[in-house]
């Protein structure tokens, strides 16, 4: 039972025998391999019969003390005890009691003689208690009484206050016999001569400081709480709860409010108590600093990494600064576009004032007059051009789509107005036929169409016509994207992200949303 | 040695309690000596060779010059013809001391075997000990017993010690009284004692339930197995035992039936009533020990019928199985209301106890006090009675007790607490020595033991 091998352990749990011993019958010799030597000490048999010679390096180095011996005597020398009596120095009288010590001890001091440690209480002599002692409240013997029980019970004023009964006296509090006695003793230092310093001094009366009506406040303050029925004490937590929740909303609300002005009204806005940094990597500090001088190149580029600024309302300390910093070079130096003039400074710096910073991808334009939306998409779906989605939308191709939604809305209207007058005409030429007279004044407005009077001719024109519009936007936005890049070469240090396409833009966007 | 302040000079600790005096050497985790306080006595000599202690000497109990002393546990325990039984205490204060020097003398000299000249004792004290009394005990001590020196201790100070702190509100439940005491630094707060003889309540209410028939039950016999012969028990016969012919004839007595027994009819002739009231209050106390319980959520109608009935064999081999009775005995602990609607004069129950001292005490010290309660006592081992307790106060209070799981320590704690203090190297400054009580007379004891 106790020889447990380690083949043993393998066949309990069924894993082929190790090494070279394939014979199970014949269970091996324990693992001790002449290299490996003996067991090593401090491991038990079994155990070294189970881990073999794979020994950890820690129980080898150090003997494990797991059970201490008890070292008796052997090499060193005997301790020799006596039962011997002893006198203790804390007492008065010659009471000698006996315990066992060792026999080289010196035998004159008590151990334990050091922790007789009395406190120091002050005394007073009747020249002073008629000096400065006096008080109403107090006889000289009440105050003695005072003092020697307070000596007798080392300060200890819960047992103090327990204990003292004077025969006559008034009630006492603990508040009372308090300040009785500090008082005393600070009128007793205050009188004295005094050999340290007055820093030390101010020190001892300041320990000495009692404030009777202070504690006496406090106490009653700690009855009434002890004294709140159960009742009470829930309605108390009910309200700490109720209000830890409230002050938590008020938080959370707070913390969402900032944070979607700062999505909404993003750097420019003039909100007073929303702080955005507008320089994703620049600490906050600089980045401030820079907007002071805001004309250098730093706050140029940060603006610029803003795609599209809608009617900034600089800051009130700022406008002086901004305003006077555009001019029409270095917009195009740092491809900067300024969708409108600056709004009037005198105008209310709400929400409703300006536009905050946007995404031009989240601004496509949309077809203009909302009548005509359903056709004008219909028109384009015709043409395989969905014109709600741009995979580039730069300013130029923008632009384009706007126009060429503008286009259509037109093709559209004018379809309309050249249905309208076919009908007229047909009416016309009925009528016409009926009376047998004809009036080319009416038909005269249509050639002004580029329609025919055809419904496939004109299908047919609008294709083409649609998509030469779409390969044109194409080849823009190609262009564009192509020219940005000429432009950049031309540039002298342009940073890419900054004029580069939208995702840059994108990136930095999401930047600005996760502070 | 110096480590834990413990420097031993051999001092005896002698703690006497209602049910036992307690005594073992200082230092000690368990009393070596553990006699009952009660003893026995007959009035005329007798030639019995039992144990016996002492004769008496003085003014011998109630007034019997040559009495013979029966002490320890052969003495009340043991049937003898004419035995009257007797304790010196009284709501936990001696009363009698004259049968008090042979009580100590029997667990020092006749028990532990040691000659109290030679040891410093300190004996304990309840709190609400008088000082007549503390001095007569050290005049007992040093002018009866020769010790060199002597202090007397208070059991709430050394219960609270014993728990390892200074500060405690001890709730300590003997045999015949329940304190709380509240102990700041090692002292008592007298304005705060609060104590009240609720285990004689306990113990009376459980008797009248016993001996008063129910529609279940009979009224039940306490009759001590000494004054029985022979009984049917309930228990199945094992042929193989061998048993007497006489039980092999009749059948055991099905719980709840009338017992079948043979009193000894020589002895009841002989029996006094005190010793018969000694032996009857002995059954209700293991009854109460082995069956008694109460409620750790307070008195509910419902969860005490769905309480297991225990069953359980009076001397007489009545048996019979005890539901919600046996947890009413308990109840009486925590609220009087089972058995009367208000009355003053009943003893107080713990709560009432521990908020009347708690109020007591200074607002400063309530928080230290409720935080260390230490539950105590022999009569504390009352089942369910300390989760009862904390239930009851975390109601109100937040409150944290400790109870040793060690039923020794809680029987005893008074003992083990004056076991720890008198082996202090601290404390030896504070012994009254002989000499000391030679000079000053008793007032050394008022002035020294605190």
């Amino acid at each position: 039972m106790s020889g447990a091998s380690a083949a043993d352990v393998r066949s309990i749990l069924s894993l082929p025998p190790s090494g070279p011993q394939s014979n199970p019958s014949h269970p091996p010799p324990p693992l001790k391999k002449a290299g490996s030597g003996r067991k090593p000490e401090g491991i038990s048999r079994e155990l070294y019969a189970l881990i073999g010679p794979t020994v950890p390096s820690l129980l080898q180095s150090s003997k494990p003390r797991l059970k201490q011996k008890p070292n008796l005597g052997g090499g060193s020398r005997r301790v020799k005890w006596e039962h011997r009596n002893f006198k203790n120095p804390a007492r008065k009288d010659s009471l000698q009691l006996q315990h066992w010590a060792k026999a080289d001890d010196p035998e004159d001091d008590y151990v334990f003689a050091k922790y007789n440690v009395e406190s120091n209480i002050y005394t007073y002599s009747q020249d002073e208690y008629n000096r400065l002692l006096e008080d109403s409240e107090w006889t000289k013997e009440e105050t003695d009484y005072l003092f020697n029980i307070v000596r007798e019970y080392d300060l200890r004023w819960f047992v103090i206050h327990d204990r003292y009964e004077f025969s006559g006296g008034p009630e006492r509090s603990l508040e009372d016999l308090k300040d009785r006695y500090y008082s005393v003793c600070r009128k007793l230092v205050r009188s004295r001569p005094w050999p340290g310093d007055e820093a030390s001094k101010s020190q001892l009366l300041n320990s000495l400081q009692f404030d009777k009506e202070r504690e006496v406040t406090r106490k009653k303050y700690l009855t009434s709480l002890a004294s709140r029925t159960p009742a009470q004490i829930a309605e108390e937590e009910a309200l700490f709860i109720e209000i830890k929740r409230l002050e938590q909303t008020e938080r959370r609300f707070k913390k969402d409010r900032e944070e979607l002005l700062r999505t909404l009204a993003g750097v420019e806005s003039g909100l007073e108590g929303v702080f955005v940094d507008d320089d994703g990597p620049m600490g906050v500090s600089e980045s401030k600093k820079k907007k002071k001088h805001g004309g250098d190149w730093e706050s140029a580029s940060a603006a610029s990494n803003v795609i599209s600024l809608g009617t900034p309302v600089p800051k009130k300390g700022q406008q002086s600064t901004k305003a006077s910093v555009p001019s029409p070079e270095e917009d195009i130096l740092h491809c900067i576009h300024r969708t409108s003039a600056l709004v009037p400074n005198n105008l209310p710096a709400t929400k409703n004032a300006h536009t905050p910073v946007y995404l031009r991808s989240a601004k496509i334009p949309v077809p203009k007059p909302a009548g005509l939306a359903p056709k004008v998409t219909a028109a384009l779906a015709e043409l395989g051009i969905n014109h709600q989605r741009l995979v580039m939308p730069t300013k130029e191709n923008c632009e384009k789509l706007e126009s060429l939604l503008d286009a259509a809305a037109a093709l559209v209207d004018l379809k309309r107005a050249v249905d309208r007058v076919e009908q007229e005409i047909k009416t016309s030429r009925e009528r016409m036929d009926k009376s047998k007279s004809t009036s080319a004044s009416v038909a005269g407005d249509a050639p002004e169409t580029p329609m025919d009077l055809d419904q496939d001719e004109t299908g047919t024109e609008r294709d083409a016509e649609g998509e030469k519009e779409d390969e044109s936007v194409r080849a823009q936005s190609v262009v564009s994207t192509r020219s940005t890049r000429g432009r950049k070469s031309s540039r002298r240090s342009m940073s890419i992200s900054s004029v580069d396409t939208s995702t840059p833009v994108a990136t930095r966007a999401t930047k600005r949303m996760k502070k | 040695m110096v480590q834990y302040g413990g420097d031993e000079v051999a001092a005896l600790v002698v703690d006497i309690g209602s049910s036992s005096v307690r005594a073992g050497y200082a230092g000690d985790d368990t009393p070596k000596a553990i006699i009952p306080t009660s003893y026995g006595y007959i009035a005329e000599t007798s030639t019995g060779d039992d144990v016996e202690m002492g004769d008496g000497s003085q003014e011998s109990p109630a007034t019997r010059p040559n009495a013979k002393m029966y002490i320890g546990q052969n003495g009340p325990s043991m049937w003898r013809p004419d035995m009257e039984i007797a304790n010196p205490m009284q709501n936990g204060m001696i009363h009698d001391f004259a049968p008090i020097p042979p009580l100590i003398s029997y667990a020092l000299k006749d028990v532990m075997r040691c000659n109290p000249i030679e040891h410093p004792v300190l004996v304990t004290e309840p709190a609400w000990n008088t000082p007549a009394n503390r001095e007569r005990m050290a005049e007992i001590m040093f002018e009866e017993f020769q010790v060199p020196a002597f202090y007397i201790a208070n059991t709430g100070v050394l219960n609270a010690f014993a728990a390892g702190k200074g500060s405690a509100l001890v709730v300590d439940i003997g045999q015949s009284m329940a304190s709380v005491t509240p102990v700041v630094d090692g002292f008592v707060l007298r304005k705060g004692l609060q104590y009240s003889a609720l285990p004689q309540l306990v113990h009376a209410h459980a008797k009248h339930l016993l001996t008063s028939p129910t529609q279940h039950r009979p009224a039940i016999q306490l009759l001590p197995h000494q004054l029985i012969a022979s009984k049917m028990v309930n228990r199945p016969l094992i042929p193989s035992v061998a048993i007497l012919p006489v039980m092999l004839n009749v059948k055991p007595v099905e719980p709840g039936q009338p017992p079948k027994f043979t009193p000894r009819e020589d002895r009841i002739s002989q029996t006094t009533d005190s010793w018969r009231v000694w032996a009857e209050g002995r059954e209700v106390d293991e009854w109460v020990q082995s069956v008694a319980g109460v409620l750790d959520q307070g008195w509910n109608e419902q969860a005490v019928i769905q309480r297991p009935a225990r069953q359980y064999e009076f001397p007489t081999g009545f048996n019979t199985y005890f539901g919600p009775e046996r947890y009413s005995v308990g109840e009486l602990y925590f609220n009087h209301s089972m058995i009367a609607d208000r009355n003053d004069n009943l003893p107080r129950a713990l709560p009432s106890l521990i908020t009347a001292s708690i109020s007591s005490c200074d607002a400063d010290t309530r928080h230290i006090l409720m935080s260390n309660m230490v539950v105590t006592g022999g009569g504390s081992l009352f089942s369910g009675l300390v989760d009862r307790l904390n239930n009851e106060l975390s109601r109100h209070w937040q409150v944290k007790l400790h109870a040793p799981g060690n039923t020794v320590e809680r029987r005893y704690g008074g003992w083990l607490g004056g076991s720890i203090l008198a082996s202090l190297g601290t404390f030896h400054q504070l012994w009254i020595s002989k000499e000391e009580w030679q000079d000053h007379g008793k007032a050394i004891v008022g002035q020294r033991c605190k």
